[in-house]
């Protein structure tokens, strides 16, 4: 009997991909000069320093070639894409006053509504610029820090002037380069020593105008003893021109501290996704990361954690779906610089469709890192073979004290675990449906309830015959 | 100083600051390559060792006939002075079976390529070797299967045991090729760390572009296991003792294989003569 595939879904995008009509105020020249790092640092009232910073960042970028690994981008061209786009609307600390079409975007996300029941602060950015930014009251009067990268700037120069791109130096890689010198936008989060944020807080990205790039930047700081829950969201309507994403997010988490890290990016497949985000981990700390990829056309996204004191921690979980057109090169690095650090890796990836979904990691133990641990568990699944799925990970390690493990697996959903369950009565559609379920489990009871809603969509199977 | 010449490379790059994308020939390497050709007519069962001890170039060609049967068993035991590269590759017909034995305890730096194609359908690979790592020695390793017959069978297994200075990367590959349907391949490495001077890359790489197959890669590295090396000391045995049966029980699932007893001893002397001067 021929075997019949079984279908699953792609994620509903009709939600994402409305789009608004354009009315920004502003748009650079598409392209790179130092003029137009100028205007957009003038535009922005930037202080000299940064001004500077972004030029010096510019020539960083004119004189770093492109990665030589990884997806293929030759489809950017950044001469096409601007880098600036200022929304028809000014930064407010209240919702009545963001503009209409705006709003209807965020409502449509259900921005406002997770605000009133779930988060202790949002912020929106539309195109280049943050349009909204609230928190709660009692949040203040602890000390905490929640507001714009522009804010944080005029309101707390020498503390962003400590931490700015010190983590994600512009020399690290083209694109970050490029980030330091059209950063535009984003999240500062300052969590005082000993305060414990209740509630997470969120930042929400989308990017609204055609052919145009995003690069906000996220810079948090976790004190010492102090723990929080930040969760990041990105979206886009999808055009036939290629966006840009490239982004920077800086982690700094003190002795003894938390912080949670959760993302869900759903950009459009149009999308170029070129993320670099890094956490320093001091001693006791901790970082836990929750990505989950399903959008983008290309992706490249490995969050890097550096676990600088003694006995910091870092928890990885992530999750990537790659359908038609997709090419998502997702993954995790951490680097033990320290005694007694250890760090738990735990991915799954799903391709089908000609999706290509490549997990890429790096685990790194230095000398410092005597009786440092890692375990590193990637499992992936395949529903066609069309689709492409890639494994490269990569552990180093000096000295003789440390403990490092790595287990992965390729493969499709098997014949006798369908066999088992429907064995023990249960039907066969439910039984593949839980497969697929169970697949993803681990990652999805990590997420925010409302993600892990909007993942259930991934798993939304037609059932029809055998999957193979 | 002349640019070295690349030897080989992994079959997707990654980050460079690794260091693992590409490997280096040796300086020093002088004269014409050591070139076998290794024929395994259609349903033969042949048996090679090839002894490689001299510094150089080795290159060896082999090609499994449908239905046969190659134990082919490759020992580096070259002078602890002298560098050596191998570049092994070898094509399996239908229903074929390429079965290795690889040594790798010789030379002051070595350069190894191990390259597999299952190219029918039923093909096999059953790849086992060991690593020993002491000094200031530098080993380079790339073992690659492809699989792009129906219902081949992979199995690479690679223990290691690093001492002193040395320096070792391994990259071991499955590559399942679409059509490979039925495929199935395991990948395991084991490496002892011994020194806190030594330094392990490992690559466990597992490229997939066929649903219908069954991959699995998984490496284990770590010091030596100290309630075996407590129990052991509590009968008795010195710590040098000691670590030395810990390591040679490693290696025997590889060291068994070995067709001839002069080679085994000959080993089992040299790890017991170079763990008890690192000891």
């Amino acid at each position: 009997m021929a075997k019949k595939k079984t279908f699953v879904e792609d994620i509903e995008r009709t939600l994402y991909d409305i789009r608004n009509e354009d009315h920004s105020v502003y748009k650079s020249e598409s392209g790179l000069t130092p003029d137009i790092i100028r205007d957009i640092s003038r535009r922005k009232h930037d202080p000299a320093w940064m001004t500077e910073f972004r030029l010096k960042s510019l020539d960083t970028y004119n004189h770093i070639g492109l990665p030589t690994w990884g997806p293929d981008i030759s489809e950017l061209d950044m001469d096409k894409i601007v880098t600036y786009v200022q929304p028809d609307a000014k930064m407010t600390g209240n919702w009545k006053d963001v503009p209409e079409d705006i709003k209807d975007t965020f409502d449509r996300l259900g921005i406002p509504e997770a605000e009133k029941t779930s988060l202790g602060g949002v912020g929106a950015q539309y195109d280049s610029e943050v349009v909204y930014h609230s928190i709660q009251e009692d949040m203040v009067k602890q000390g905490v820090i929640y507001t714009d990268m522009e804010t944080a700037i005029r309101e707390h120069e020498d503390l962003v002037k400590e931490y700015f791109m010190k983590l994600v130096p512009p020399k690290d890689h083209k694109f970050a380069a490029l980030h330091g010198a059209v950063w535009s936008g984003g999240s500062f989060v300052y969590v005082p020593a000993g305060v414990h944020v209740k509630m997470p807080l969120q930042s929400y990205f989308r990017l609204n105008a055609a052919g145009a790039g995003q690069f906000e930047h996220t810079l948090i700081i976790v004190e010492s003893g102090a723990s929080l829950h930040f969760i990041e969201g990105c979206s886009a309507p999808k055009y036939n021109v290629t966006n840009l994403h490239a982004g920077c997010v800086e982690l700094y988490v003190k002795e003894g501290a938390r912080l949670r890290y959760s993302t869900i990016e759903n950009w459009s497949r149009n999308m170029m996704n070129l993320n670099t985000k890094r956490a320093l981990v001091e001693k006791d700390g901790i970082i836990e990361w929750v990505s989950g990829s399903f959008g983008s056309h290309v992706s490249c996204l490995y969050p890097c954690s550096i676990l600088h004191g003694e006995n910091a921690r870092c928890e990885f979980t992530g999750v990537t779906f790659a359908s038609k057109g997709q090419d998502l090169d997702t993954g995790a690095s951490v680097i033990c610089a320290a005694p007694h650090t250890s760090a738990n890796i735990n991915t799954r990836t799903i391709s089908k469709a000609g999706g290509k979904a490549t997990y890429r990691s790096a685990v790194k133990v230095t000398k410092n890192a005597p009786y440092a641990k890692c375990s590193v568990n990637c499992e992936s699944l395949m529903l066609d073979n069309e689709s492409r799925s890639d494994t490269l990970p990569v552990m180093d390690i000096e000295g003789d004290a440390a403990e490092v493990g790595h287990e992965a697996k390729i493969g499709r959903i098997s014949d006798e675990a369908i066999f088992y369950l429907t064995s023990r009565g249960i039907d066969e559609d439910e039984a593949r449906a839980m497969i697929v379920r169970g697949f993803v489990e681990p990652i999805a009871k990590e997420l925010p309830l409302e993600y892990a809603v909007e993942m259930n969509n991934l798993v939304n199977i037609e059932l029809e015959g055998t999957m193979g | 100083m002349n640019e070295q010449e690349l030897f080989s490379q992994i079959p997707m790059r990654t980050w460079r600051w690794l260091g693992v994308n590409d490997i280096k020939e040796p300086a020093g390497l002088a004269g014409e390559p050591h070139r076998h050709q290794i024929v395994a007519q259609p349903g033969a069962d042949d048996e090679v060792t090839l002894e490689l001890r001299e510094s150089g170039r080795h290159e060896v060609q082999a090609h499994v006939g449908k239905g046969a049967r190659l134990h082919l068993t490759a020992l580096q035991l070259a002078a602890e002075d002298v560098p050596v590269t191998c570049r092994i590759k070898v094509l399996v017909d239908e229903g074929g079976l390429f079965s290795y034995t690889g040594v790798e305890a010789g030379a002051s730096e070595t350069a190894a390529e191990l390259t597999v194609h299952l190219a029918g359908d039923d093909a096999r690979a059953d790849v086992w070797s060991f690593y020993f790592g002491d000094g200031d020695r530098k080993l380079d390793l790339n073992y690659i299967i492809r699989q792009s017959g129906k219902r081949t069978d992979a199995n690479m297994q690679v223990r290691g045991a690093l001492l002193g200075k040395s320096v070792k990367n391994f990259r071991g590959t499955l590559d399942f090729i679409e059509g490979a349907k039925g495929s199935v391949g395991r990948e395991n490495e084991e490496v002892m760390l011994l020194s806190d001077g030594v330094r392990n890359r490992s690559v466990p790489i597992m490229l997939s572009h066929e649903d219908d197959v069954d991959g699995h890669h998984a490496v284990a590295v770590g010091k030596m296991d100290e309630e075996k090396l407590f129990y052991l000391m509590s009968r008795g045995l010195d710590l040098a003792e000691a670590r030395r049966l810990v390591v040679e029980a490693a290696f025997h699932p590889v060291l068994d294989r070995i067709p001839e007893a002069k080679y085994r001893e000959e080993i089992e002397a040299y790890l017991t003569r170079r763990l008890l001067a690192n000891g």
